[in-house]
């Protein structure tokens, strides 16, 4: 597979994946854009040892989890709001919500559900992760409960 | 599921943001200029002083054997700084990114263990040989001058080395190692988080 093609089918899938892990169109479209050059860097290598759809999310999911160490990054959260809501395209609530809950999770927990809704296999989660596979139906099953019940409570309030 | 909410169907559809591909080439082009300069960046500083150095024993020829041994502990300083520089660059390299999650984890705490090492070791050996060798590079000159001048000159010099010793080196020490201590932390949090 080609650079290119790699690219146009898994651009939208590695985006909404660094969305769900910081909530930030700009900083999730910076570290999109950085695993994509890590891909085409360690692309050479690739050895069909693992499906190229395992070996991209573990690119990517490594990079979500090194975000730690760019922190000067959260300042921008102190911008007024309303210019940070230009920026974003404006999106429905609900969708945004689910992101929200989701950047709210643990490290971990935020990649395991971002991958599942993602429809990539739980095989291929517990490959990507590194957990077993029963391990990880446990915990999609709790995060999404707990996404339930925070969905349940944002209704009430409103 | 008790709820019927379908997270998939609302995850998919966030918009996503369009990047070109020749955005992309764009950063990649920048991405690796920027790692090359920084490497360039601090080996031309290390390279040009020493140079100067070796200009100076070239040029005013030192007598004593002090001053000689002065001049190769100052540069020594500065390669050893050098080639460790270097190689934490290297270590960084190095790191599996297309290892899964709790493999990564561990890597990145393992090498951060190790640059944390690294740079209290370095900053330690740099400022000692630093010093050990201005003082010998010092005296050839020193004694030529008057008694007074002599000592006034080591007097501003040894206030120097106290105040590097004392203050930048610990206050530098103890930032970098804060810094480290804090990611170590942290990458230690996510990392539990997988083996729960």
């Amino acid at each position: 597979m080609t650079f290119d093609e790699i690219y146009k089918i898994y651009w939208q899938k590695i985006f909404r994946l660094c969305l769900g892990y910081v909530n930030d169109f700009d900083w999730a479209k910076d570290i999109a854009q950085e695993t994509f050059i890590i891909v085409w860097q360690q692309l050479p290598k690739f050895r069909n040892e693992s499906a190229i759809g395992t070996w991209i999310f573990r690119i990517a999911t490594n990079n979500c989890l090194r975000q730690i160490e760019k922190d000067k990054r959260s300042p921008k959260a102190a911008l007024p709001d309303d210019l940070k809501e230009e920026k974003q395209p404006s999106i429905e609530p609900q969708i945004r919500f689910l992101y929200q809950c989701i950047a709210e999770l643990p490290e971990t927990d935020r990649i395991i559900i971002s991958l599942e809704l993602e429809d990539v296999k739980q095989t291929e989660i517990a490959s990507i992760t590194g957990l077993s596979e029963a391990n990880v139906r446990v915990k999609i099953h709790r995060i999404k409960e707990k996404l339930s019940q925070k969905f349940k409570a944002h209704a009430h309030e409103q | 599921m008790s709820s019927n909410i379908d997270f998939k169907a609302l995850w998919q559809q966030q918009p996503v943001s369009q990047s070109d591909m020749k955005d992309l080439m764009n950063r990649l082009y920048q991405f690796k200029q920027s790692n090359i300069r920084r490497l360039i960046k601090t080996n031309i500083l290390l390279v040009a002083t020493s140079l100067f150095i070796g200009f100076v024993w070239y040029y005013y020829q030192p007598q004593l054997i002090s001053t000689k041994i002065g001049i190769v502990i100052i540069i020594l300083a500065m390669v050893i700084f050098l080639f460790v520089y270097n190689k934490m660059f290297a270590l960084f390299n190095k790191i599996d990114n297309t290892s899964d999650n709790a493999h990564y984890l561990q890597n990145l705490i393992v090498i951060k263990g190790k640059q944390r090492f690294l740079q209290h070791t370095m900053m330690n050996l740099y400022f000692t040989m630093l010093m050990v060798g201005i003082c010998l590079y010092m005296y050839e000159y020193t004694s030529r001058m008057t008694m007074t001048a002599g000592i006034i000159t080591y007097a501003v010099t040894l206030i120097w080395v106290v105040f590097n010793w004392f203050y930048l080196r610990p206050k530098t020490i103890k930032k970098q190692q804060a810094k480290l201590d804090d990611l170590i932390s942290k990458f230690e949090g996510i990392n539990k988080q997988l083996s729960v």
